[in-house]
Order: structure tokens, then C-alpha cells, then sequence
């Protein structure tokens, strides 16, 4: 008998693994690559898509056809634990854990808040381990004004830069002050918009105020 | 595992026990009344702690039977996507009776069973039992 014959047909095995061979074959890479992308993207930056108008004019604004993709930082958050306000993070929902909500953090544990409607009381001391979060657009956002102040552990990760659609790329406008450059006109756009962003950071940390905190 | 909130069933200090993070992911809804359960800290983000699943959404819960921390009276809705959670050694420990439900996305893992010491090994079971 030929050799190559022996080789195929005393090992029945191979029978078994036969049909599996060409997937194998073509999701090797796939397999090779899961451990790191994985590794990447829970200990350190994932892309996720913002859905929804909670966060308007900010991400996903009504001037943009594309939702938003956002690159979002895990390693400031979880080796990190480095909260800010003003971050916009996304965590997990405290009423459905299989949602996840993309809302921006306005005061942390020891600030006193003032609250918008539904929330019952006017103002709110945030207790320890908590954050109060809210989306940009109070009409349309599920945030602590209707759930009540968020435990810092259910935060997942901060938003570093909006990076799909390209005209949009980077849009994350932190305002601290605006340019005062005379020679240009005001009624330029880029002015306004950014005006107008600074007075929602102003009206938003308005309802804030930090009590200072004695350090030890 | 460390502290007294759970004695008797996990001792103060010197175990080891093995959590079982799968069955969570895979099946959301096998968490039943009962479970050990462990769930990163509401009041701390660098902490876990483990603790009994005591009320599912949706149940009515006596905060506090031993009258230690609320009186013995009062009882709480769970709210949607929350669980109540109480240790078993109730005279020790920090559970739902001081920081309220606590939301379902901070579970972590259900316990399975305790390796160390050898002679304690064991499969934690649900020891719940439904009274009519």
C-alpha cells in the first residue's frame, strides 16, 4: 500500500476534526489577538457608541447624523480611582445592570447639590462613596436627578475624546475661559458655541457647592 | 476572606474561598434569595465585600429584625435593579440595614465553596427554605 494512504485512513481521529480544520485555520487570529484586546480593553481604553439625546449639545449633538463613537479611558478609573467633576463617564445603571449610561459626574461625596425636577428635595448632601451625575440635557436625561446619587463603583470609564464622526473629532470642549480676541468678530460661531458651552458649566457648577474638606 | 460579618458561616480570618463569576454572567437570573454573594462596595470603590442576598427586586424586606440598626418594625421595597443584602453575623456588620439596597451591577460573584482549612471544605448551598 502507498504511505500516503496509511497516513490518512489509521487515524480515525481525523475524521473528527476534518470539518473543524478550515475554522481553526482562519479564526487562529482571532484567538491569538482575544487575550490582548481583551487586556486592552477592560484595564485600559475601549470605544464604545453613545446612544441617546441625555448628553446633547455635548456628544451627539442634533447638527451630527452619526451617534457619536467615544474613546473611553478604563485605566483612570479602575487602577486609578481618579474622579473629577465635570468628568463625563460612563457606568452601569442602577436600575437595569445591563445598561450602561454615558452622563457626566457634577459633584462628588461631601457637595451639596441642588437638585432638578423629579428629584424630591431641593438640595442634597452627597453622602460618602457616591457622585451625583447628570446628563447635559436635563429634559431628556435618566440621571441622579431621578435615581438619586450613584455609588462610585458602578463607574466603568471617562471619556477622553469623541473620535467618529471626523468633523467632530476630539469635541470635548472644557471650557475654563474664553478668548478675549477683540479682532475677532463676535458673532463668529465658534465664539457663541463656546460661549454658550461656558455658561452651562457655569449653571451646572453653580447648583454645586464644594464644602471644603479639612485634610488630615 | 476577612471580618466577622458573616460568622458563622465564614470564619473571621485564615479562610480561602473560591467565587464563582461565571454563572452571573451567563444566567442573570439564577440570583436567588439566599446566595452568598460578593459585591464591590457601595460606600468605597476600592473595596468588596461578601454578603447574603436577602430581597430581589420587588420584595418587601424587614430592614432590621434584631431592632439594632432600625426598629423591628419597618420594612422597605426593594427598588427595580436592586438587591437587599445582609451578613449573617447581624450584630457585626455593615450591610443594606446602613447603606440601603444595593444596585444589581455591582455584584461581583456568588461564592461556591470554601477550600482552606481542609477540614471546613464545602460547597455552599442555598440553605433558604420558603415558610407557608
Amino acid at each position: 500500500m502507498r504511505p500516503s494512504v496509511l497516513h490518512r485512513q489509521n487515524r480515525p481521529w481525523h475524521n473528527l476534526v476534518a470539518p473543524f480544520k478550515p475554522l481553526t485555520k482562519s479564526s487562529w487570529s482571532y484567538i491569538y489577538w482575544f487575550p490582548t484586546v481583551f487586556v486592552v480593553s477592560y484595564y485600559f481604553y475601549n470605544i464604545k457608541i453613545v446612544s441617546g439625546r441625555s448628553m446633547q449639545p455635548t456628544l451627539n449633538p442634533d447638527s451630527s447624523l452619526w451617534r457619536d463613537v467615544g474613546l473611553f479611558n478604563r485605566y483612570a478609573i479602575h487602577t486609578k480611582l481618579e474622579f473629577k467633576r465635570g468628568d463625563i463617564v460612563a457606568l452601569r445603571s442602577p436600575e437595569d445592570p445591563t445598561r450602561v449610561l454615558v452622563k457626566r459626574i457634577v459633584a462628588l461625596a461631601g457637595d451639596r447639590v441642588t437638585t432638578l425636577p423629579p428629584y424630591p428635595d431641593p438640595v442634597i448632601l452627597v453622602p460618602q462613596g457616591k457622585a451625583w451625575i447628570e446628563g447635559d440635557e436635563p429634559f431628556h436625561s435618566d440621571d441622579s436627578n431621578r435615581f438619586g446619587p450613584v455609588p462610585l463603583s458602578l463607574i466603568e470609564s471617562r471619556l477622553v475624546a469623541v473620535v467618529w464622526p471626523p468633523s467632530r473629532f476630539g469635541h470635548l470642549y472644557r471650557p475654563t475661559s474664553v478668548d478675549q480676541d477683540t479682532s475677532t468678530p463676535h458673532k463668529h460661531s465658534a465664539y457663541r458655541l463656546a460661549m454658550a458651552e461656558l455658561e452651562r458649566q457655569r449653571w451646572r457648577n453653580n447648583r454645586v457647592t464644594v464644602v471644603p474638606r479639612s485634610l488630615p | 476572606m476577612s471580618g466577622p460579618s458573616m460568622l458563622p458561616t465564614l470564619a473571621a480570618s485564615g479562610e480561602v474561598v473560591v467565587e464563582d463569576r461565571l454563572s452571573l454572567r451567563l444566567n442573570p437570573a439564577s440570583l436567588a434569595r439566599g446566595d452568598l454573594i460578593v459585591v464591590r462596595s457601595p460606600i468605597d470603590p476600592t473595596a468588596i465585600v461578601c454578603k447574603r442576598v436577602i430581597g430581589l427586586p420587588g420584595d418587601v424586606v424587614c430592614v432590621d429584625p434584631t431592632g439594632l440598626k432600625a426598629p423591628s418594625t419597618e420594612h422597605v421595597l426593594v427598588p427595580k435593579g436592586h438587591v437587599w443584602i445582609c451578613g449573617d453575623n447581624m450584630t457585626h456588620s455593615r450591610d443594606s440595614r446602613d447603606y440601603g439596597p444595593v444596585p444589581i451591577a455591582l455584584i461581583r460573584s456568588k461564592l461556591f465553596a470554601r477550600v482552606l482549612p481542609l477540614k471546613d471544605r464545602i460547597i455552599f448551598r442555598n440553605p433558604m427554605r420558603v415558610l407557608d
